[in-house]
């Protein structure tokens, strides 16, 4: 139970973020449904939905990439695919020792450095029109990453 | 290959004993390279960041490798009514992160390198029973590998009929063995006197009363009991388990040996402790199965004794069912009988009076349930239970009248 409560608020934490971004009503609602179905089907497509909704959502709307809102979301969608992905594993009223998710969290918040790293480096980067050879070399280092993806899989 | 086919290996291919991807890392692979891309094709920084540390706990997360496993260690075949505790092994598979293991009283997760999880398992029922079995899923970092979940071993055991002490009823004078706490009709070496008698070749001289031969004349000697073992044969009536709602009698309970307080349960518990108070004070118990001779058991002494009729009184509760007549076997003389039945029927009633004609002492124990609940449902249900009720106080009755001591559990 522990599992989905951490889910659940970090839903909730997306929903207040999307809401002070502009999202409509009829938006929040599918939204809350999309969450309710990630609370109690965890291994269902819900949590996915979620975060490609949230994800979508805050691209289009207007302001800076950098905004405050998409440096909260970016560790709060990790944390709901983080969460899902345990709560598959441990049924809902099972105990969880505490040190077992130990080792989750540090890799979260690794994985959050790197993030907010690049984050940075995104910041200081010019925010004017691309150079198309640094384009076609960050379309090659995504492919790159993909291509490491694809091999750990 | 069919689609059906397909499908079906596809579902066994994402459970079992081997380590098999989750949707978790379908997920993380979709969305982090989907945003990626697609954040670095239309210029969209934030849905860059927002895929980045989803494809980063992929290249994090290793995939586990090797078999791991949960071994319990076994418990006692026979066990008596209560908890017991054991421990789990947990062997874990290089990179395994986390095992979700079901306990008898919950399911909890633990790290991977828990080692050792106690483990207490409690029955107050008696009877066969799967006591434990430890399902568990190995998981691999951010649950994206899982190996299981597996199906455990089942342990099982067999929890004895409790045990309440006792005081052992009336025992009769036996005249077999030489040792036990009961006096013989038998001449032996007790302190007891038995009787003065003219002396006879053959006695011993130490058994002359000197002051009784000096004043009549002639040598005189005294005479002591002996003092025996008593044998007690309990005859339980297996052919029948009702409970107190008639509503139920014909009704089949399934997962347990006996209805819960029903007569049978009664019996095998009033014949449990019996069998306990007799053994501790030395005499002899056999085990009589009215429904089943096949099952009986000889008679005995000692604790190892009562461990062989507590667990036969499991295996005859196991075998009960119909019969239709009760058999009693023959007797030594001398013994105690003690039936212990609902008295639902007049064979097991002749049954006691034919014993107690035989010279035995009969004790009657009535194992029904009382008072009988009617079957609410049924117009003639009130009436039934009165007619069955009556039925069998009669039968009670006709036995007391031959000699046969009634008592109830």
């Amino acid at each position: 139970m522990l599992i989905r409560i951490v889910t659940a608020v970090a839903c909730l934490a997306i929903g207040v973020v999307l809401r002070a971004n502009g999202l409509g009503l009829v938006q929040l609602a599918i939204f809350a449904a999309l969450v309710v179905i990630t609370v109690l089907m965890p291994a269902s497509a819900a949590p996915a939905l979620v975060i490609a909704f949230a994800a979508v959502v805050m691209t289009f709307a207007d302001g800076n990439p950098l905004r405050i809102g998409v440096l909260v979301l970016i560790p709060l969608l990790h944390l709901v695919h983080v969460t899902s992905a345990l709560a598959v594993v441990i049924p809902r009223k099972a105990g969880v020792e505490m040190s077992a998710l130990r080792a989750p969290a540090r890799r979260f918040a690794a994985v959050q450095a790197v993030a907010l790293a690049l984050a940075g480096i995104a910041a200081l980067l010019p925010s004017g029109p691309t150079p198309v050879p640094l384009e076609v070399a960050g379309l090659a280092s995504a492919a790159l990453v993909a291509a490491l993806v694809a091999l750990r899989i | 290959m069919s689609r059906y086919a397909r499908i079906s290996d596809a579902i066994a291919a994402s459970r079992g004993a081997h380590w098999h991807a989750t949707d978790a890392l379908i997920r993380a692979a979709l969305l982090g390279g989907g945003f990626v891309v697609a954040g670095a094709l239309m210029h969209e920084v934030e849905l860059v960041l927002m895929g980045v540390p989803l494809l980063l706990s992929l290249l994090f997360a290793r995939k586990p490798s090797g078999e791991p496993g949960v071994t319990v260690r076994p418990l006692p075949r026979l066990a008596e009514p209560g908890s017991a505790h054991t421990a789990a092994d947990i062997d874990p598979a290089t990179d395994t992160e986390l095992v979700v293991v079901r306990l008898p009283h919950e399911t909890r997760a633990y790290p991977s390198g828990a080692g050792t999880i106690p483990i207490e398992v409690r029955r107050d029922a008696w009877g066969p029973g799967v006591d434990l079995r430890v399902d568990h899923l190995f998981a691999g970092p951010d649950a994206l590998h899982v190996y299981g979940p597996v199906v455990g071993v089942e342990h099982s055991r067999t929890v004895l009929p409790p045990l309440q002490y006792l005081p052992a009823g009336p025992l009769p004078p036996r005249a077999a063995g030489l040792v036990g706490a009961h006096r013989s009709p038998r001449p032996g070496d007790s302190t007891e006197l038995r009787d003065i008698r003219a002396f006879q070749p053959g006695d011993r001289l130490r058994r002359i009363d000197w002051r009784i031969s000096l004043r009549t004349g002639n040598l005189h000697v005294r005479e002591r009991h002996a003092e025996a073992d008593a044998e007690v044969v309990l005859a339980v009536d297996t052919r029948s388990d009702v409970a107190q709602d008639v509503a139920g009698w014909a009704a089949v309970e399934y997962g347990t040996t006996t209805r819960t307080g029903g007569s049978l349960d009664r019996a095998v518990r009033t014949a449990a402790s019996l069998a306990a108070s007799y053994l501790r004070q030395g005499d002899r118990v056999a085990l009589v199965d009215l429904g089943r001779p096949q099952l009986n058991v000889r008679s005995g002494v000692g604790r190892r004794h009562l461990l062989r009729l507590r667990n036969q009184l499991v295996v005859c509760a196991r075998a009960a069912g119909w019969a239709q007549r009760p058999y009693l076997p023959h007797i030594s003389y001398g013994a105690v009988v003690v039936v212990l039945s609902p008295f639902l029927d007049n064979a097991v009633a002749e049954i006691a009076v034919h014993a107690a004609r035989r010279g035995h002492l009969v004790l009657a124990v009535d194992s029904l349930p009382s008072p009988l609940l009617p079957d609410a449902e049924e117009p003639w249900g009130v009436a039934a239970t009165a007619l069955i009720a009556a039925e069998q106080r009669a039968r009670l009755a006709l036995m007391a009248r031959h000699g046969v001591v009634v008592t109830t559990c």
